[in-house]
């Protein structure tokens, strides 16, 4: 009887070692879907998409119509979401199992590209009439073709405007139809917008530089000046006087305790961090924004689907950012999203077949994958022809958003081997600023040095590397 | 060696063998090659390029940043750590004595030990939020008190960290009442036949006999304090804000492995990281032999 037991006690345990190396093996199929395509023989693909939320159930329903338009190919989507992106397209590759296709932003490509992370896609852009780089908004090709290659293929870009809530401007005793014009009248505006409890905690913000996210960059760009110096390939920042006004600016929007009289739009910095760590979700209905705690704010074309989803009863107006006066009206798309083919991809060319279906006008001559993505999350197309589509142009709200990137010359960020550090920074300087533990000029001063010497090294780096 | 020792020995080996190669494919190897990287510029990606003590040399003499984290990461170990043996040795205390139900008392103080760090969290970003958190109400509507901004603010911002961390001593506090069921009976009682109040059986007898315990949790308490990460990052999104309040060493270290690609300068930190530890634990064992009791001695 012992010997029996001890035989069923191992037949039991290699039995259950069996299921668990069995529940544990990697597979290549998992949905039926995916099942069916194997049993196919087709080649099955990962996507990794830096969209979540409803913007990725709009990118999915066009892959699948790309799944089903062939027999060879099959592409599983992952919504991997813009959080710890970096890390994960870094972790995934060094361990041998990158996606096959991944989307990014323009700024991680830059940064990624330098190391060495992609494959170059001059052959299919040489090959698709679609992708012809002179298609695309002049802004948007730099930031994917740079060092004598094109890393990457542009799907979506962005830009910003004032929105303005009109039932907050209604309240306040301000005419709805009117967004201010002039950094004169915006600050005007948010010292009317601006609402204190008797404690003096914010209850309703009129204007903060700073929401949804730091937005320094584009605020410098839009006082006229300039970050880097492409000609040298430096930071230079604090040499530029418009530069410090613009953080100067943004400054003036916290109160000075050192003052004796504050400014009347001036809020505290403890108060205002409290307000900001006190506002929602971002993709909710407690989108500070959405939910009237917030008047007026910097935000993105996207906002046209947005608030329909999240707050469909707002009552919103668009315009174009406000500039000092003197300034020549400037267009503002810091970044693109771009579709890119890790090195280590295990299928490039069907990666590439993908790459060319998505960019190129439907058969019958029907508006490209691409553009109907954009449309479904409203984002702005890269390419002219889409962008001034009349789904597009003829929006009346999303009109405003594309005439910045149409009629103005366009600003991005620089497209350096240092990107993330460079707006990173960027940022900490910032909240520095404003919380006046530094002068702009000697934020600016560290910013400078600090992304130099961090340009410097990686460009050392890459020389080193070249070299041997 | 006998065909029956080979035999042992081979069978123990292999019995072994998922932890040997375990450690020395998850530790050993890492570990040494986490030196190797220090000297390089290594983003995992391509090979590393070998440039000596440069690393060393920035993280020194360059980096502002890693003294401000490296600052913020000792006020917080300062702080946190004796506050937590405190906290937690009276809750141990309290926990010890003979009143019904009190195994469901010691679950409700272990339970927070059990969240995963980042629920906990997330829920102590609301219960901390500055206008709608739970304590700011509770002070406002019951006591007309306007709190402070917590997390938000860049002077509450460490306390509120080290308040949080309170929160989870449960696992302190059962080495604690183990400690405390090992202090033999007749100590009490010997010091009661002469005389002893609680204080004085507290003073000494618990205390004293509960010092290895003591110890114990003070280093690794230590040690974890000085890895202190996860909650900052998921609390201030791995940004380290308020104005770099809250850059905690190994947050940093993480920012410039994964954000900034420099695993070489990550290994570094981590290397001078483990030198900080090291010291402060030799410190705390050397000091230990003053203050340290071990029964029979």
């Amino acid at each position: 009887l012992t010997e029996w037991r001890l035989i069923t006690g191992r037949v039991l345990l290699a039995a259950g070692m069996m299921a668990a190396l069995w529940l544990l093996w990697p597979r290549r199929a998992v949905t039926p879907a995916e099942k069916q395509a194997l049993a196919e023989g087709r080649s099955i693909l990962t996507y990794w998409d830096r969209h979540s939320g409803h913007e990725h159930e709009a990118r999915k329903a066009l892959i699948e119509e790309f799944n089903r338009s062939q027999g060879h190919i099959y592409i599983r989507t992952v919504p991997i979401g813009y959080n710890a992106l970096m890390e994960k397209i870094l972790t995934a590759t060094a361990g041998g199992d990158p996606p096959d296709i991944c989307s990014l932003d323009g700024g991680m490509l830059a940064q990624l590209a330098w190391q060495g992370l992609f494959l170059p896609l001059d052959d299919i852009v040489a090959a698709t009439p679609a992708l012809r780089p002179d298609a695309f908004m002049g802004h948007v090709w730099p930031m994917v073709a740079f060092d004598g290659h094109v890393w990457g293929i542009p799907t979506t870009t962005d830009t910003y405007c004032l929105l303005w809530n009109k039932t907050a401007f209604r309240k306040a005793g301000l005419d709805p139809e009117r967004p201010p014009r002039t950094l004169k009248e915006l600050e005007a505006y948010a010292t009317k917008l601006t609402i204190r409890s008797e404690s003096g905690a914010i209850e309703q913000m009129g204007f903060l530089p700073w929401l949804p996210w730091d937005n320094s960059f584009m605020w410098g760009r839009l006082f006229g000046g300039r970050w880097y110096d492409p000609e040298t390939g430096r930071c230079a920042a604090s040499e530029d006087p418009a530069i410090r006004a613009s953080l100067a600016w943004q400054q003036r929007f916290t109160s000075d305790p050192a003052a004796e009289e504050q400014l009347p739009y001036a809020m505290d910095v403890e108060r205002i961090a409290a307000f900001t760590r006190g506002i929602g979700d971002y993709m909710s209905a407690n989108n500070p924004f959405y939910s009237g705690k917030v008047a007026m704010i910097g935000e993105g074309e996207w906002q046209v689907t947005f608030i329909p989803k999240y707050a469909p009863g707002l009552d919103w107006g668009v315009a174009p950012l406000p500039q000092p006066e003197g300034v020549p009206p400037c267009g503002y798309g810091p970044t693109c999203i771009a579709d890119v083919i890790p090195a280590t991809s295990k299928h490039p060319e069907a990666a590439k077949a993908f790459l060319k279906w998505f960019n190129s006008p439907r058969p019958g001559g029907g508006p490209s994958p691409a553009s109907d993505y954009n449309y479904a999350i409203h984002n702005i197309p890269c390419r002219r022809e889409d962008a001034l589509q009349d789904r597009f142009i003829g929006h009346p709200k999303f009109r405003v958003f594309v005439e910045q990137l149409l009629e103005h010359n366009v600003v991005t960020y620089p497209v350096t081997p240092a990107t993330q550090f460079f707006t990173d920074q960027i940022e900490r300087q910032r909240e520095r600023v404003t919380f006046r533990k530094v002068t702009p000029r000697q934020a600016l001063e560290d910013l400078d040095a600090m992304v130099n010497n961090e340009l410097d090294r990686v460009r050392t780096l890459i020389r080193r590397r070249m070299g041997s | 060696m006998t065909p029956r020792e080979r035999r042992n020995l081979r069978n123990g080996l292999l019995f072994a063998s998922p932890w040997i190669l375990g450690f020395f494919g998850l530790a050993v190897y890492p570990l040494v090659m986490s030196i190797y990287y220090s000297f390089t510029e290594y983003n995992v990606v391509l090979p590393p390029v070998w440039i000596g003590l440069e690393n060393y040399r920035e993280l020194f003499f360059e980096d502002p940043l890693f003294w401000k984290s490296l600052y913020n990461t000792l006020y917080f170990t300062v702080f946190s750590v004796p506050l937590a043996l405190a906290v937690s040795l009276g809750i141990a205390l309290l926990l010890n004595r003979k009143v019904p139900g009190m195994s469901v008392f010691r679950t409700i103080f272990f339970l927070p030990s059990i969240v995963p760090l980042v629920v906990s969290s997330v829920l102590w970003l609301w219960v901390l939020n500055p206008e709608s958190g739970l304590i700011n109400t509770t002070l406002y509507h019951l006591f007309g008190i306007e709190g402070p901004g917590w997390i938000a603010d860049e002077q509450c911002s460490k306390p509120s960290l080290i308040l949080m961390s309170l929160w989870s001593v449960g696992g302190a506090v059962v080495i604690f009442l183990a400690g405390l069921a090992d202090v033999p009976q007749t100590l009490y009682e010997v010091a009661e036949l002469d005389g002893a109040g609680r204080w004085a059986k507290f003073r000494n007898v618990t205390l004293p006999m509960l010092t290895p315990v003591i110890l114990f949790n003070l280093v690794m308490g230590l040690i974890l304090a000085f890895q202190y990460f996860t909650q900052v990052y998921v609390m201030t999104g791995g940004k380290g804000t308020p104005v770099d309040s809250t850059m905690f060493y190994a947050l940093y270290l993480y920012r410039n492995s994964f954000y900034y690609l420099r695993m070489g300068y990550a290994s570094a930190m981590a290397w001078m990281l483990f030198a900080v530890i090291l010291a402060a634990t030799i410190a705390v064992l050397i000091s230990s032999r003053r203050w340290v009791y071990y029964q029979g001695e």
